[in-house]
């Protein structure tokens, strides 16, 4: 697990190649919003990062510029050293299956159980159906959800349904995952108990990125934190 | 294998959630492959039956008066000259009035009466293989018409004329019931494709930011199509037969069907048949994905 230290300004490339490379990217909504102005990251493989800012600040439009759902309107993006404006549709679904996706509105099916909801990511990727199984069932223990397991996801709580979304996020044990205000429903418990999944995964090296604008889960963290007002870097 | 698998079960996913259009469609299938089939059907009989009949077809010119050797051989090299035929054969006046006696069995004794030179002598000619339409038969009868000594030119010409125009009728109604079967199975599948993929929208949303490949969300819809065809045209040509088979069953006996040897399509047009229907039904399929899907 690669940790920075509070010290480390604002978006500075860490020691190794960055994992996660923004260059000076904006983002404009039609006619003139300005989600992004300017952002430049860069994030090693393995690290853990906080993305944080009040509503409306640009955290979730910049999740989706990294996980390739929209597109910057000025700027470079590069995976894995991939520039993402340069990959072919089949490059793109490729990477998207080693990207994990906790989105903020869940984008769960709610008439699917949520072992199917959790195991649609897994298909995608071809995965067996033994480990398929297995793996779900770790998660699901991980996440206090065992018993949930054939349960319709439309019949869950709101924090039973994030929590599915963040199993569904870490499903295929991703090389990065983005968490979109993963704990926003959850209590102190289970907020620890996500938590605690992401310390996990991110110590078998997911570089993880949380946005949130929860300060009782970064603060006093060990991991870097970036901070966004009105889209920009500060 | 594994992604065979999670393509069929994409598959069932798709005709559980629209199921009761799933079944229209197949209705809608069969019963068009139904209409267009029934008429193929009784068309390639009808063609068969035609063909049995052309080989069969003689015509017969009936001539003012006996006529000698000579100009026997004359009149066949005249007739062999306009037109290939299989064989020509004099008919003499007592030679006709044998066979009519003959064919009267034991009620020859009518004949008693009239005596041998009443029926007049003629020539039949049995014309080749290659003399189809009913324009080349006119036209050669026509000519018979103008042979020395001809009286009468006879070869059921309005039966062969009504049985062309029946023939015709029908290859006007299988293009039209091909049409039917085309424009149903690429419409109705691509109508229920579309359903499908508006019921599966936000699944399709999500299993793209999951990054399925285009095969994983594409083949599914497409196999859908495929089955759509398959299944719908297997009902159909099931119905057919047991259509055929029942009517088989029922009309035995004299009467007009009896006339013709009634048979179903061979295992070639049954393959060709439903492999057509699968195209169409694919190709609805992709139309669909085409303008709806944009992966």
């Amino acid at each position: 697990m690669k940790k920075t230290t509070e010290n480390t300004p604002p978006g500075e490339i860490p020691v190794d190649k960055p994992f996660v490379d923004l260059v000076k990217v904006s983002k404009i909504f039609k006619p003139s919003i300005t989600a992004l102005q300017d952002i430049s990251i860069s994030i090693a493989r393995g690290e853990l990062v906080f993305l944080t800012g009040m509503s409306g600040a640009g955290k979730t439009t910049l999740l989706k510029l990294i996980c390739c759902l929209d597109r910057p309107t000025k700027g470079v993006i590069e995976v894995e050293g991939k520039d993402l404006s340069r990959l072919k549709p089949k490059q793109l679904q490729l990477l998207r299956q080693n990207i994990g996706v906790a989105y903020q509105n869940f984008r769960i099916l709610p008439d699917l159980t949520v072992f199917q909801n959790i195991s649609m990511a897994m298909e995608v990727a071809y995965r067996s159906p033994t480990v398929i199984r297995r793996r779900i069932d770790d998660l699901l223990n991980m996440l206090l959800l065992t018993d949930k397991r054939d349960t319709e996801t439309g019949k869950l709580s709101r924090g039973e349904q994030q929590r599915v979304a963040i199993a569904r996020a870490a499903a295929n044990s991703p090389s990065l995952l983005l968490a979109d205000e993963p704990t926003g429903n959850l209590d102190t418990e289970t907020t620890w108990q996500v938590m605690n999944l992401f310390k996990q995964l991110n110590d078998a090296g997911t570089t993880i990125i949380i946005a949130s604008h929860d300060e009782t889960i970064y603060k006093n963290a060990p991991f870097r934190t970036l901070k966004l007002v009105q889209g920009k870097l500060v | 294998m594994r992604y065979l698998a999670y393509i069929l079960a994409q598959t069932g996913r798709n005709l559980k959630q629209t199921w009761s259009t799933q079944c229209m469609t197949l209705l809608t299938v069969s019963l068009s492959v139904l209409i267009f089939a029934f008429f193929f059907l009784i068309y390639t009989n009808m063609l068969a039956a035609g063909e049995k009949l052309g080989d069969e077809l003689r015509l017969i010119v009936y001539l003012e008066d006996e006529i000698v050797p000579q100009m026997q051989d004359q009149l066949e090299r005249k007739i062999r000259g306009f037109s290939d035929v299989e064989k020509v054969v004099y008919v003499s006046r007592k030679k006709a009035f044998d066979r009519l006696s003959k064919q009267l069995d034991k009620d020859k004794d009518v004949l008693d009466d009239l005596g041998p030179d009443f029926l007049p002598p003629s020539i039949e000619v049995y014309p080749a293989k290659n003399l189809h339409t009913l324009t080349q038969i006119k036209h050669f009868a026509d000519f018979l018409a103008t042979l020395p000594q001809a009286t009468k030119v006879q070869y059921g010409h309005s039966w062969v004329e009504r049985f062309a125009y029946f023939t015709k009728l029908l290859q006007i109604i299988m293009f039209l019931s091909g049409g039917l079967l085309i424009l149903t199975t690429t419409f109705m599948v691509s109508y229920t494709i579309r359903l499908t993929i508006f019921a599966r929208r936000e699944e399709l949303q999500i299993l793209r930011m999951l990054g399925a490949t285009d095969a994983y969300i594409k083949v599914p819809l497409l196999l859908e199509g495929v089955m759509q065809g398959f299944l719908g045209t297997g009902f159909g040509l099931l119905s057919l037969y047991f259509l055929f088979t029942w009517i088989r069953e029922r009309f035995t006996g004299p009467g007009f069907l009896n006339l013709f040897e009634f048979s179903f399509f061979p295992l070639q047009i049954l393959v060709l048949i439903t492999g057509v229907s699968i195209i169409f039904c694919a190709g609805g399929s992709l139309t669909s994905m085409r303008k709806l899907l944009r992966l």
